[in-house]
């Protein structure tokens, strides 16, 4: 069994290089309803992927495939080189996985939950969870039975409860949903860190996107069960925004509807957005507004995540 | 299979029994119930009232039937007194024992396996490294081993109790005869087992701890048509018999392992379980 999994394991080494994921014509139904179609991801090891999508769209669904809980009506998934469906088992106990409902025992205490998924994983320093609880602001609360937790906290419980046995890859489905904006904050902020540190490949699912753009290295947009789009943030940018829409605050006064040959609109007093062919046309702009006038603050407006990702919904939708 | 994951999910499950209000409240009180108050009060009253008066013939065709049937060579028979209260503690308050385990069984089963699913933690277990098997041993001995020991338990109590009531009639301890001790070293262990069982069976058709329970709640209908048997005079269950569905249950508990076994793969208790 060993030596099937290693060769295995070689022979994709050999044809691909190792992913620590890969999906290769992935589907799944329930019923007469599709939920996945045809998916094709690999995912570098130590990279930080957010997976975009509306409710619905069949990410939770993607994450329960990946971990061997549902089997895909076709297709093949490898972990880290690894068949899933002959070596689900050796797989989850390099996997880590924070589910949207938290799944944390509520009559039993932060210590007690964290005590038992560790003895479930196999983790014998119980130092961990000391670390885990106060790297995570929980410390203080370990006593007290998770049931009476606030939303984050549970979050951050299940977040620690995922990271206990230092897995290789991990999972986050809707990691920082009813997070408050400091645990927001500060659970992203660990994330990058302990990848950071670790190089722990990261998959997290969301449909809220600001909050990715500032940690993921690599997006992939799922719609309707397939997978739309996938890239980095700059190979996004270059391919869907055509025009860049940058808005400056300044004293300049436009009433023709263009300056420097540059269309552009008075939002309010002090506030002007340019459409400019590109991003390069920014300094020039800058230049010719400045010789006359102060300028206060410039932003790019269509080039975040949000923009991107409804471009390429509209983009997906005309075709 | 691995032993720490196995204990691991037993302490947690005996936690949560311990930890529970309302769990502990039925696991006390229904073995209290069946095999210390309706036993005492029983024999006391045939002790310290004129059974015989208000019973007449019904009682005196019950002991007849018994007469006819048992030999009893060990202790003395003599007075109504006596058999009354020699039937009821062999036939009568054996098969009423009976609705401990299954009652404590039930409890503890559904809580384990339906429970887990409705407090959306079976979700956690199935993402972890555990493999299937080890998550039913365990959660088939996290049920058996409480309910056991609640019977076991509720053994001894009826046995003080049968003793210290029963002592002045017969100049000696009657109990425990060989009814009882087949009851709890064979049929006990091996009705735990069904009720557990089935309610494995049933927890992957229901969605909730409610359903489970009204469900395997039916498990006590033949026991309860046992006691109506017995106390009507209809048929009286010995040891023989009492050794006979002890290996019955055995082979149905033998085919429901198989079956449970077969049927539960990570992937069909996944989507049957977690929506």
């Amino acid at each position: 069994m060993k030596l099937t999994s290693t060769s295995k394991r070689i022979e994709i080494t050999e044809r691909s290089g190792i992913k620590m994921i890969s999906l290769q014509h992935v589907s799944k139904s329930f019923g007469k309803r599709k939920i996945l179609q045809d998916i094709n991801l690999e995912v570098e090891k130590g990279e930080i992927i957010g997976f975009l999508g509306p409710n619905g769209a069949g990410k939770t669904t993607l994450i329960r495939l990946m971990n061997g809980v549902i089997k895909p009506d076709s297709g093949k998934i490898f972990i880290d080189g690894l068949d899933l469906m002959e070596n689900s088992e050796a797989i989850r106990k390099r996997v880590g996985i924070v589910t949207e409902s938290a799944g944390l025992y509520h009559e039993m205490s932060g210590y007690e939950n964290l005590e038992f998924f560790a003895d479930i994983y196999g983790v014998c320093d119980k130092k961990r969870i000391e670390e885990l609880l106060f790297l995570f602001g929980l410390q203080e609360h370990q006593k007290q039975q998770t049931g009476t937790y606030s939303t984050g906290m549970k979050k951050r419980l299940a977040l620690a409860k995922a990271l206990l046995h230092k897995p290789d890859l991990l999972f986050l489905d809707e990691p920082t949903n009813g997070l408050d904006p400091d645990g927001i904050k500060m659970v992203l902020s660990y994330l990058g860190e302990y990848q950071k540190q670790t190089g722990t490949t990261i998959f997290i699912c969301s449909h809220v996107l600001h909050q990715l753009e500032s940690i993921c290295t690599s997006f992939a947009f799922l719609e309707t069960g397939r997978i739309i789009e996938k890239g980095t943030i700059e190979q996004l940018t270059e391919k869907y925004t055509k025009e860049a829409k940058v808005e400056i605050k300044t004293n300049l006064e436009v009433k023709s509807g263009s300056f420097a040959g540059f269309p552009c609109e008075q939002q309010s007093e002090n506030c002007i957005i340019f459409t400019l062919p590109s991003k390069k046309y920014i300094s020039g702009l800058l230049q010719e507004v400045l010789k006359n006038h102060w300028v206060e603050t410039v932003a790019l407006l269509n080039t975040d995540l949000e923009s991107i990702y409804f471009q390429v919904r509209s983009c997906f939708d005309e075709s | 299979m691995n032993r720490n994951v196995i204990k691991a999910l037993i302490v947690k499950d005996l936690r949560t029994i311990r930890r529970s209000k309302s769990l502990l409240t039925v696991l006390i009180i229904i073995p209290i119930i069946f095999s210390f108050v309706i036993p005492t009060a029983a024999i006391a009253g045939i002790r310290f009232f004129d059974v015989e008066g208000s019973m007449g013939s019904d009682a005196e065709k019950l002991i007849a039937k018994f007469l006819a049937e048992v030999t009893v060579s060990s202790v003395s028979l003599e007075t109504f007194k006596q058999q009354m209260i020699y039937i009821s503690i062999n036939y009568l308050f054996t098969s009423l024992f009976l609705l401990v385990p299954i009652v404590t069984a039930s409890v503890t089963a559904a809580n384990s396996f339906v429970g887990e699913k409705e407090r959306r933690t079976l979700e956690s277990l199935l993402f972890a490294p555990i493999s299937i098997k080890e998550l039913f041993v365990a959660k088939i001995l996290a049920s058996f081993l409480p309910s056991y020991f609640i019977s076991l338990a509720s053994f001894i109590l009826s046995g003080i109790s049968i003793n210290i009531l029963s002592y002045p009639l017969f100049d000696k301890l009657i109990f425990p005869t060989g009814n009882w001790l087949v009851l709890i070293a064979c049929l006990s262990p091996m009705i735990l087992l069904s009720t557990i069982l089935l309610n494995v069976f049933i927890s992957s058709r229901v969605k909730t701890y409610q359903e489970a329970q009204n469900i395997g709640g039916m498990i006590v209908l033949p026991v309860i048509a046992m006691v109506v048997g017995q106390v009507s005079g209809l048929f009286l269950i010995g040891m023989k018999i009492m050794l006979l569905l002890s290996l019955a249950l055995l082979i149905i508990n033998l085919f429901m392992l198989k079956k449970i076994a077969k049927s539960h793969d990570r992937h069909v208790l996944f989507e049957k379980q977690i929506h």
